[in-house]
């Protein structure tokens, strides 16, 4: 499956974000990096993030935005922060564009935008769970 | 207070600025109006000028000034801090008139900047591609997420983001510098079109042109110069901890908030011993209405949560607790990055001289504040003093 960045990815099926977690402090970041901005240490290791959670802030963006941004097609759509438990992760919020924050929501895959030669390109969101 | 005439006091002894808003013209045409502005406000030339300070986001050079102000062999020092740009350089020319015990400094902040919201290069910023492909690196969509969460987290109506809206282009509208001048109503601002919720298009301010220079002098020599010298009695720089909530963040930490503008705002205040309650005029960076709500709390001029009623009983208007943005802030004067900060500082000297170009500020301001935010999570702030005649 093309990805907008493989590096983000601990699996995708079943899908699950690579995040970092440092062995001194228990900061975990996403995505993986090699340091802890938190206390300093180069002592981490790679960890797959929490898959559900809820909505930390959201909003819905109205207008597309410039270049580097890539779509097959502008519609208003919802990004959002969602708090993991051990960390809180930034992404698309999807199938709608109301949302209130607190409301539990998934991981899953979905797509960004179509290459020339048919390409379909994934990115991660959240989905409200039923 | 004799203190303050010690040589380790730095004044704030004359200032120019242009008009902001779209400018034709060469960004460094601009410079120079501001600085022959603020040399002849001084009653200086470029001559008496011992160390210059220049910011600009842009790409010309601010150094390069030498050229049409004159080639007087004086050091030059460029800064870019992107937001945070103007309060920055004005540290940069303290510390430089402190350190190098000379009398006096040019500071002079400037841009041109184009049509639009900035974009951004996630590159630039340390961050996957994927970021930018996605559509998050947006500064409108960080403003947004920001305020959602300290409205919900502090019990905030939203109503407040169009109070902030009103009262800036109310100022902007008297102020004859500003770029945005025609007054809106709370409920324009709530029912404009919506940017990224809950923030509409009368809730941002947008990038111009516009530059602003000040001239700083050190010690007695200051009030040779100036009747009213305003005192820096405390020009601080900060970075972001563990906690902060910045822009063109792909994750935040779960822990306590923390971020730049406390710490900045704490440690200035500490420094000019003085009280965020003393404050009697403030400029806080307010790239959107929900900002300046957000650094009311953050810099302390306020407590979290307060903002509601604050700005419904006008506690930030010009003859309540405390006036805030008495220009119009960014969301009337837009933002030219380097001048920004610069444009802070000269109104609430003008504010605290007695001599402001839009509405003044009642009953003799002695104290003044100033506070700047930028990515990638900095802050400066000033505390500025009157000094002098009936201060
Ligand atoms: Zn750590």
């Amino acid at each position: 499956m093309a990805l907008v960045d493989a590096s983000l990815f601990a699996s995708t099926d079943p899908v699950a974000l690579q995040g970092s977690s440092c062995s001194a402090c228990g900061t975990q970041v996403f995505p993986a990096q090699g340091s802890c901005p938190t206390c300093t240490s180069v002592s981490v290791s790679p960890v797959a993030l929490p898959t559900e959670g809820t909505v930390w802030s959201w909003t819905t963006q109205h207008f597309a935005p410039k270049a580097p941004f890539r779509t097959d097609g502008f519609v208003p759509f919802s990004i959002g922060y969602v708090d993991l438990g051990p960390v809180i992760v930034e992404g698309w919020l999807l199938n709608k564009t109301d949302w209130h924050i607190g409301e539990r929501v998934r991981l899953e895959l979905a797509k960004a935008w179509t290459e020339d030669d048919g390409t379909v390109v994934h990115t991660y969101g959240f989905a409200a769970t039923s | 207070m004799s203190a303050a005439k010690s040589h380790d006091e730095v004044y704030i002894v004359g200032g120019g600025m242009t008009a902001f808003g779209r400018f034709d013209g060469e960004d460094q045409a601009l410079a120079e109006e501001a600085m022959r502005g603020a040399l002849a406000d001084a009653g200086l030339s470029w001559n008496d000028v011992d160390i210059a300070v220049g910011g600009t986001n842009g790409e010309t050079k601010p150094d390069n000034m030498v050229g049409r102000m004159g080639l007087s062999g004086i050091p030059f020092t460029t800064v870019k801090n992107g937001c945070a740009t103007g309060g920055v350089a004005l540290m940069t020319a303290r510390n430089g008139l402190i350190a190098e015990q000379s009398d006096i400094a040019c500071v002079v902040g400037y841009d041109n900047h184009s049509r639009g919201a900035f974009a951004a290069s996630p590159s630039r910023y340390g961050i996957g591609e994927w970021y930018g492909a996605t559509g998050m690196m947006v500064t409108t969509s960080y403003f947004a997420l920001k305020i959602r969460r300290y409205l919900h987290e502090h019990g905030i109506d939203e109503r407040t983001l169009g109070y902030a809206s009103q009262k800036a282009f109310d100022y902007g509208s008297s102020h004859p510098l500003a770029w945005r001048r025609k007054p809106v109503s709370v409920d324009e601002a709530l029912e404009s079109d919506m940017i990224n919720d809950p923030l509409t298009r009368f809730m941002f301010c947008s990038p111009d042109a516009g530059a602003v220079s000040l001239i700083l002098a050190r010690g007695p020599r200051a009030f040779d110069l100036c009747e009213n010298p305003v005192r820096l009695a405390a020009a601080v720089l900060r970075g972001r901890r563990p906690g902060s909530f910045e822009v063109f963040s792909p994750w935040l930490s779960p822990g306590e908030r923390t971020g730049p503008s406390i710490d900045a705002a704490k440690a200035a205040f500490a420094i000019a011993g003085i009280a965020a309650a003393d404050v009697d005029v403030a400029q806080l960076q307010d790239t959107d209405s929900g900002a300046e709500i957000i650094h009311l709390g953050e810099t302390g001029l306020c407590v979290d949560g307060e903002q509601g009623a604050g700005y419904v009983n006008g506690d930030y208007v010009i003859d309540g607790r405390l006036p805030v943005n008495t220009d119009g802030g960014c969301l009337a004067n837009g933002e030219p990055v380097g001048a920004s900060g610069l444009r802070q500082v000269h109104e609430v000297m003008r504010q605290l001289q007695g001599r402001a170009q839009g509405q003044q500020v009642p009953n003799n301001p002695r104290i003044g504040f100033t506070h700047v935010y930028g990515a990638p999570g900095i802050s400066a702030c000033t505390v500025l003093v009157k000094e002098g005649k009936g201060a």
